[in-house]
């Protein structure tokens, strides 16, 4: 396979993830380095839309081996390279801070735990603003307005420990957590007990993920 | 597996693979080949919700 390098070979890659060391992405993945850590990333066709259904279960298929290989940062779809020094340049304000997490968390997983809120609060109508700003305001308070039973929310935080809520959309809430790997199993019996004590209320306890939330500063 | 249970992990890993991580400078593609992702997120987010609700029931 023709490797993506220093030289303009302009292989293109779907970027996946941030790793520690080279030998957690090889060989189920392309190695990309950039600076002392080394990226992950799928080949692709220069005129492949990423769009593509079939792509995207690709990707997600790789993103799930390279996980159980060993936890990296994932970085958000969308993010193509051609070449190491483009990738380096374009992570080069975030390589230090990566480290430190990986270093950090080398043992730990994400779980998330999505619950569907009891009302799903009316998204605001963009023909209601004269001004971009004032809707995406708008927009936001309505995110921000969903919440669940505050005694559900208790006792998630029992089964996967403290963790981030965030508001998704207008509609769910989600608790996201550290968890170490060798706990994965307990806190999925813990989502079992959750659904016997409170069958009425949807929700969806996943993972294994690599770390997605508490690596992606805009959630600190 | 499930009908149901396998459309929702499908869902919710694609939920995963287009809303969450890290956004490398500014480079989360908006649109590309005619496929505007941000709609194909918002798309799998309400067919995730909906696909919760039915596994709960």
């Amino acid at each position: 396979m023709k490797s993506i390098g220093a030289d303009a070979t302009h292989l293109r890659c779907v970027v996946i993830g941030a790793h520690l060391q080279r030998d957690d992405i090889e060989p189920i993945a392309e190695v990309i380095p950039a600076g002392d850590l080394f990226l992950s990333g799928l080949p692709v066709a220069d005129d492949q839309p990423l769009g593509d259904r079939e792509l995207l279960v690709r990707v997600a298929k790789v993103r799930a081996a390279l996980l159980e290989r060993a936890t990296f940062i994932a970085i958000r779809y969308g993010f193509t390279v051609s070449a190491e020094s483009e990738a380096k340049a374009k992570c080069a304000t975030h390589l230090e801070r990566w480290r430190a997490l990986l270093e950090q968390h080398r043992n730990d997983v994400e779980m998330t735990l999505k619950v569907v809120a009891p009302e799903r609060v009316a998204r605001p109508d963009r023909r209601d603003f004269t001004s971009g700003a004032d809707y995406l305001k708008a927009l936001h308070a309505a995110t921000n307005a969903v919440d669940v039973d505050p005694e559900f929310r208790v006792a998630a935080e029992e089964a996967m420990g403290k963790g981030r809520w965030l508001h998704r959309d207008q509609a769910s809430l989600e608790l996201a957590a550290l968890i170490a790997r060798d706990a994965v199993e307990r806190v999925r019996a813990g989502g079992e007990q959750l659904k016997r004590r409170f069958p009425r209320v949807p929700f969806l306890l996943s993972g294994p993920w690599p770390l997605e939330v508490f690596a992606d500063d805009h959630h600190e | 597996m499930d009908e149901n249970l396998e459309e929702l992990t499908l869902l919710e890993t694609l939920d995963h693979l287009l809303d969450r991580g890290v956004v490398v400078a500014g480079e989360a593609v908006i649109s590309i080949g005619d496929v505007d992702l941000l709609y194909l997120g918002l798309n799998i987010v309400l067919a995730n919700l909906d696909a919760v609700k039915r596994t709960s029931k």
